[in-house]
């Protein structure tokens, strides 16, 4: 007998004489409100600056791109890695080809740590916590979320969710299809700790900073 | 493991008296912090009018998720292993090591990055790695804190509680050769460089796991320092441990404990970081060790199967009275606190771990925070009851003789009255006789006894007296009061 074996005859034996339980329903947690957009980037607003992270609107595509410009413009290191993502493209089309790493490039993670930021596509966003939630499914999206000292998101207002269960329907649905990968990072506000003293730290391993472009 | 640790069995309190009550230079500021972190559950459930079903509802899946625990397990190792998993299964700490050290032979390991994993300080799995000659370093703060100062975590959300930020500058100091420093943004940034190093260089990445979703295959951990997220994705090889009670039914079950586990944990709406796994990242290796460990035995117990419920959120720990005053290491394993009372005796063993279920006042404060409704006070009279029953610590032939003639003088009036008639008089007596003579010395040793009144006892009162006093004519509707 393997130990997976007596594992799970363990486990059927002490509950043989169960009476059969109903499945639970996926309880209702927050009912929903559907607030109007311009509601909700007024609380995902509120929530992020709560958690230590940046967030500037912007009306279009241009203005993000002028603002992620500004942005490097006080880094010290030039080199930025990014998730390839159409909304990154699209964010990333003025900057120099040799300034931006898309992962394809293979770099190794003590030269991934060395970039001056990071751009990660927001699948969506939720309001009620000031959450972004980033599909990413290789070594190189996912070290984008966490290792250099500034992670910008770009996200767009249509992809704005009262809460996490009204953007749940959408995220379980791609996370249960075989097809598709379903790796999520749901990031709310910059790498943070308290274990010293219950003092609050920000960006203990992960991005000091955290910056939201918003755009629409 | 350090010297300093106390041995594992059970409550140290309890077994060396009021001698126990220690914590290293925390006691005050771990007593503090626990209590501000339940006044914030408090507040955060008062804000919530839901909270109670919330509750409810987390509770009854907890419960299905056990009940059909062998049918989720399967269900959430094959949808796992279809995504690139290995799924290996661990009867208990030995086997589970067995298993972590042979894929670190097998690829070569030479070192190891941990996320902070209460399972993996079960398996004391650091100390089997560096036996070996693999480097294993924890890379949440507080763990990584202990770890160099030797200790074990002293609380399982916050682990370093009672370490000051003058004990971490000196801890940085002789450990790392840093200079020294109390501030606490140098401090955490001495941690992120060295850290940082180890994170880059690991050859193999450990975490735990805080939900295992059946239906698809998912696996979600949660964090707030992006060390689970830097030691799962940095490193080639990443090794996943998790009990057996961590499966859930389906992905549309997570959101509740979600924003449960966040508000009771840290009062935070959803961790910093939440991560989700779907097999095996594309050119890395996903090994999923899922232990029993002892967890089996609280199964076959009905009685006591609730305790697998537990989600680690720590905020029983916070409201109880008990771990406020005593710290976690008094507990004496990995988990400390109400649910460490209730878990450690199914997982070593009541002739272990037989004291803990009485090192609790039974106030209830822990089933009343408790984010799946965990009624762990019934638990531990349930603990209780068999550990006086069953080869435990505490079960004596003494005690057993002491309550059972306890019993019988509580019986009847006469008997009553004969007890308590010596009772007055022992107190009475107490002065001339040897002070914290034998297993009274425990209760008496930090206690004044009460002075014995000098009037009357109530009885001997009412004999007297209680035949002049008329009861009055209770009134009746009809008459009108005056």
């Amino acid at each position: 007998m393997s130990s997976r074996d007596n594992i799970l005859g363990r486990i059927r034996t002490a509950l043989k004489d169960d009476p059969p339980l109903e499945r639970p329903a996926a309880p209702e947690v927050w009912p929903r409100e559907n607030p109007p957009t311009e509601q909700m980037v007024g609380r995902f607003t509120q929530e992020l600056e709560a958690l230590a992270g940046e967030i500037h609107r912007c009306a279009s595509m241009e203005d993000a791109r002028a603002k992620l410009a500004e942005l490097l413009s006080r880094l010290d290191q030039t080199t930025i890695g990014a998730i390839d993502h159409p909304l990154t493209r699209e964010l990333a089309a003025e900057l120099p080809a040799d300034r931006i790493d898309w992962g394809a490039s293979g770099a190794d993670v003590p030269t991934m740590a060395g970039w001056a930021a990071s751009v990660v596509p927001a699948d969506c966003l939720l309001a009620d916590t000031g959450t972004c939630m980033v599909a990413c499914a290789t070594t190189h999206e996912r070290l984008m979320c966490y290792l250099t000292p500034v992670c910008v998101v770009i996200a767009q207002t249509d992809r704005l969710f009262e809460h996490l269960p009204a953007a749940w329907e959408e995220l379980a649905g791609r996370i249960a299809d075989p097809e598709l990968r379903g790796e999520y990072v749901f990031i709310s506000g910059p790498s943070r700790t308290a274990d010293i003293e219950k003092i609050l730290i920000l960006g203990v391993h992960g991005p000091k900073r955290l910056v939201v472009l918003l755009v629409g | 493991m350090s010297d300093e640790n106390p041995p594992l069995e059970g409550a140290a309190f309890l077994k060396d008296k009021t001698k126990g009550l220690y914590e290293p230079a925390g006691s005050k500021a771990l007593g503090e912090s626990a209590e501000r972190s339940t006044k914030q559950n408090r507040e955060i459930a008062a804000g919530i009018p839901q909270w109670e079903r919330w509750r409810a509802a987390a509770g009854q899946i907890k419960a299905f998720a056990i009940a059909n625990l062998d049918k989720l397990l399967v269900e959430f190792e094959k949808n796992i292993t279809a995504r690139g998993a290995t799924v290996l299964y661990a009867e208990n700490a030995e086997e589970a090591n067995r298993h972590v050290l042979d894929i670190a032979r097998e690829h070569g390991v030479r070192s190891v990055v941990k996320s902070k994993s209460m399972v993996t300080e079960e398996m004391e799995l650091n100390h089997k790695l560096e036996a070996v000659g693999v480097r294993a370093v924890e890379t949440d703060l507080g763990e990584y804190l202990v770890q160099l100062a030797g200790q074990r975590p002293t609380h399982i959300v916050t682990p370093a509680l009672h370490l000051s930020a003058e004990d971490v500058g000196e801890l940085f100091a002789e450990k790392l050769g840093e200079p020294f420093t109390a501030e606490h943004q140098k401090l955490t940034d001495i941690a992120r460089r060295h850290l940082r190093e180890e994170f880059v260089a690991a050859d193999m990445g450990v975490s735990g796991v805080n939900f295992a979703i059946a239906d698809t295959g998912t696996f979600c951990v949660v964090e707030n320092e992006g060390n689970a997220g830097l030691s799962t994705s940095t490193p080639p090889i990443h090794v996943v441990l998790m009990g057996v009670e961590k499966v859930i039914p389906s992905i549309e079950h997570l959101p509740i404990f979600l924003n449960l586990l966040g508000r009771s944990g840290t009062g935070q709406k959803l961790t910093t970081y939440t991560h989700l796994f779907h097999g095996a990242t594309p050119g890395k290796k996903l090994y999923i060790i899922i232990i029993d460990n002892g967890r089996t035995n609280a199964l076959a117990d009905p009685a006591a199967r609730m305790s697998l419920f537990c989600i680690r959120c720590g905020a029983c720990l916070n409201a109880c009275p008990v771990y406020r005053r005593v710290g976690g290491w008094a507990y004496g394993w990995v988990y400390p606190g109400p649910i460490g009372s209730v878990l450690t005796p199914h997982l070593v063993g009541l002739d272990k771990a037989g004291t803990l279920p009485f090192a609790s006042s039974l106030c209830g404060v822990c089933n009343e925070v408790c984010p799946v409704q965990i009624d762990i006070p019934h638990q531990l009279v349930h603990l209780r009851r068999r550990a006086v029953n069953e080869p435990s610590p505490m079960r004596s032939l003494r005690q057993r003789v002491i309550w059972q003639a306890w019993s019988w003088a509580m019986a009847g009036p006469k008997r009553y009255r004969m007890a308590m008639g010596m009772a007055r008089l022992g107190v009475r007596m107490a002065k001339y006789w040897p002070w914290h003579f034998w297993e009274l010395g425990a209760w008496t040793r930090g206690r004044e006894l009460p002075k014995v009144p000098d009037r009357p006892a109530f009885r001997d009162w009412w004999r007297k007296n209680g035949s002049q006093l008329k009861p009055e004519k209770p009134q009746t509707p009809d008459e009108p009061s005056r």
